[in-house]
């Protein structure tokens, strides 16, 4: 069932507005992410810290807009990356045919098998414990682009077959398009609604996938904030009653995956 | 009574044994490959060769060149992965390097907890999505539908880590954590499936006879989906096992997952890598069997 257009109108509404607030963090937000306030640690809200700060006097607020700048801008570019290996792999799989769509498919059914998040935390072990803050945000979205893309592969694996199989295509092959010209105007633009959908199904799942991974200490590392390691703050119920803003990433994160459900492309849409 | 067509028919036992036997070579097929992928995670990890005990004074030049050698031994990934392959087959994984204890003996400890958690899991999963999933068809209204979106919407955006949390608050088992997890996934997917066997002709001219309602969903609702129906607990498996790592980590429940999540801060690779195999394992064979059901099925029906 889709959503109704008033939904996801109000959806995408809410989600430029996050993110416009995320990439406008280095002027919203009071303070560094990093910066520390000695005298007052896990302080309740006040004036100068709006939802009071962490065990470590960090200022919460700051660390939310900034957390939700590294998770909404790292997931959507681990999307698009998966997408494109998807779309690369699939297309070539759907239009060449015979052992290359064998091959193709049988690596993505062998990506499939194996279980998601223990190929995470092996290939997350990999990594040195010293890396950079940053590197590891990258590495944990790349890990999971990487590994991310042969549930989209099927999808567009079958669009480009039901694509190689259509008159029109005969009818621009017969005519003497260039192969290239056949890739440009024919593929590429019936193709782009299942490449584009894919790419709103992968956010949310990527976003929710670097969640659990830096709640678990296995994703994006400290001092750099992310949902995911900003959650961690509600493994301390003594925290959590103290200063309730504890829970507004959590709220955050719902809001926004919720949003990403109802934009999600309709049936409708495709036809 | 007649006898099954599956079984009356010597050229569908011949389709069923063939699908079992690809069923089987992909499984080994699978098994192969992902060893060697973690052969390769293990052999160029970081740490590899690297032997604390080479800093021991008290052991000789000799010893430390025999404790070089045995490295040296399986200094190539093939060679690495050779070795490892002909251990695996006798039962032996090798030694944790975080607990120094038998990789063999962690696993058949801490296999039972997980293997509890996840059945009591994915039944009570099943059976909720199943209940909900029927009364949504005889309900049939708006209100349902609402509030069932709404409800595995929440559900499916929050991460497995903090369902695990509230778990651990509310002080409630485990195994409801991995049902939370699995349940709005095989919600959203049975009921579909069921809405679709609905709107079939052959229903929609069931229903126009008058035949009742727990008749239809036995005879005709019921046939037409249990081959996908089957497939599902095959990805429920796999759901449920991949909830496993965070909720038993942070519920310490002491199991595989945890395990996993253990070695994975520990950088103790051997165990990560085999912990991946044994879990893809299980995986797989569950879904292959579940596939193998569902076709047998779909043939019978």
């Amino acid at each position: 069932m889709s959503a109704p257009k008033s939904l996801r109108l109000i959806s995408a509404f809410l989600l430029c507005v996050i993110f416009l607030l995320a990439l406008g963090a280095n002027f919203i937000a009071p303070y560094s992410y990093a910066k520390q306030f000695r005298d007052a640690p896990a302080a309740a809200p006040s004036a100068a810290h709006l939802f009071g700060t962490d065990a470590l006097g960090r200022d919460e607020f700051s660390r939310l807009l900034y957390g939700t700048r590294v998770s909404l801008l790292l997931a959507p570019a681990a999307a698009l990356l998966s997408t494109l290996i998807a779309g690369i792999l699939g297309g070539l799989a759907g239009f060449l045919g015979g052992w290359w769509e064998r091959a193709i498919l049988a690596s993505a059914d062998l990506l499939m098998a194996l279980p998601l998040l223990f190929v995470l935390l092996a290939l997350r072990a990999t990594l040195p414990l010293d890396v950079a803050p940053l590197i590891s945000a990258m590495a944990t979205f790349l890990i999971l682009s990487l590994l991310g893309w042969p549930s989209s592969l099927r999808v567009i694996w079958a669009a480009a077959r039901n694509i190689r199989e259509s008159d029109f295509l005969l009818l621009a092959r017969s005519s003497g398009s260039s192969p290239l010209r056949i890739i440009a105007r024919q593929i590429l633009p019936n193709l782009r609604p299942v490449l584009a959908a894919q790419f709103w199904v992968n956010i949310p799942v990527f976003i929710l996938a670097e969640a659990t991974l830096s709640m678990l200490g296995l994703g994006v590392m400290e001092p750099l904030p992310s949902w995911g390691n900003l959650l961690r703050g509600l493994e301390n119920p003594s925290a959590f009653h103290a200063n309730p803003w504890t829970i507004a990433p959590l709220i955050l994160l719902i809001l926004v995956v919720f949003c990403f459900q109802f934009i999600l492309p309709s049936r409708e849409d495709f036809a | 009574m007649t006898g099954s067509p599956i079984l009356s028919d010597g050229g569908a036992v011949k389709r069923a044994l063939r699908l079992f036997l690809c069923k089987a070579v992909w499984l080994v097929a699978v098994i192969l490959v992902g060893g060697l992928f973690g052969a390769t995670l293990v052999r160029y990890g970081p740490g590899y060769g690297v032997d604390e005990r080479e800093l021991d004074p008290r052991l000789s030049q000799a010893s430390v060149e025999a404790l070089r050698g045995q490295h040296h031994q399986n200094a190539s990934l093939l060679s690495y992965y050779g070795h490892y392959l002909k251990s695996a087959v006798h039962g032996d994984f090798g030694t944790s390097e975080s607990t120094q204890r038998p990789i063999s003996e962690l696993i058949h400890q801490r296999l039972p907890v997980t293997a509890r958690t996840v059945l009591l899991g994915m039944l009570s999963a099943w059976s909720l999505a199943l209940f909900l999933a029927m009364l949504g068809q005889f309900l049939r209204g708006w209100i349902f539908e609402v509030c069932s979106t709404l409800l595995t919407g929440f559900l499916l955006a929050l991460p497995s880590t903090v369902i695990a949390l509230l778990f651990v608050y509310f002080r409630a088992p485990v195994f409801l954590a991995v049902a939370c997890v699995t349940f709005p996934k095989l919600f959203r997917f049975i009921h579909n499936l069921l809405v679709e066997a609905y709107e079939q002709p052959h229903v929609l001219a069931a229903r126009a006879r008058g035949i009742g309602p727990v008749r239809i969903f036995l005879r005709h609702v019921l046939a037409f989906a249990a081959p996908a129906l089957f497939a599902l607990v095959g990805v429920s498996l796999s759901l449920a096992f991949g909830a496993a790592i965070p909720i038993e980590a942070l519920t310490d429940s002491p199991g595989i997952g945890q395990l996993a999540w253990f070695a994975a801060i520990n950088r103790d690779l051997p165990l990560v890598v085999n912990l991946t195999l044994l879990v893809t394992l299980v995986t797989v064979a569950g879904n292959s069997l579940a596939d193998y059901s569902g076709q047998l099925a779909a043939r019978a029906s």
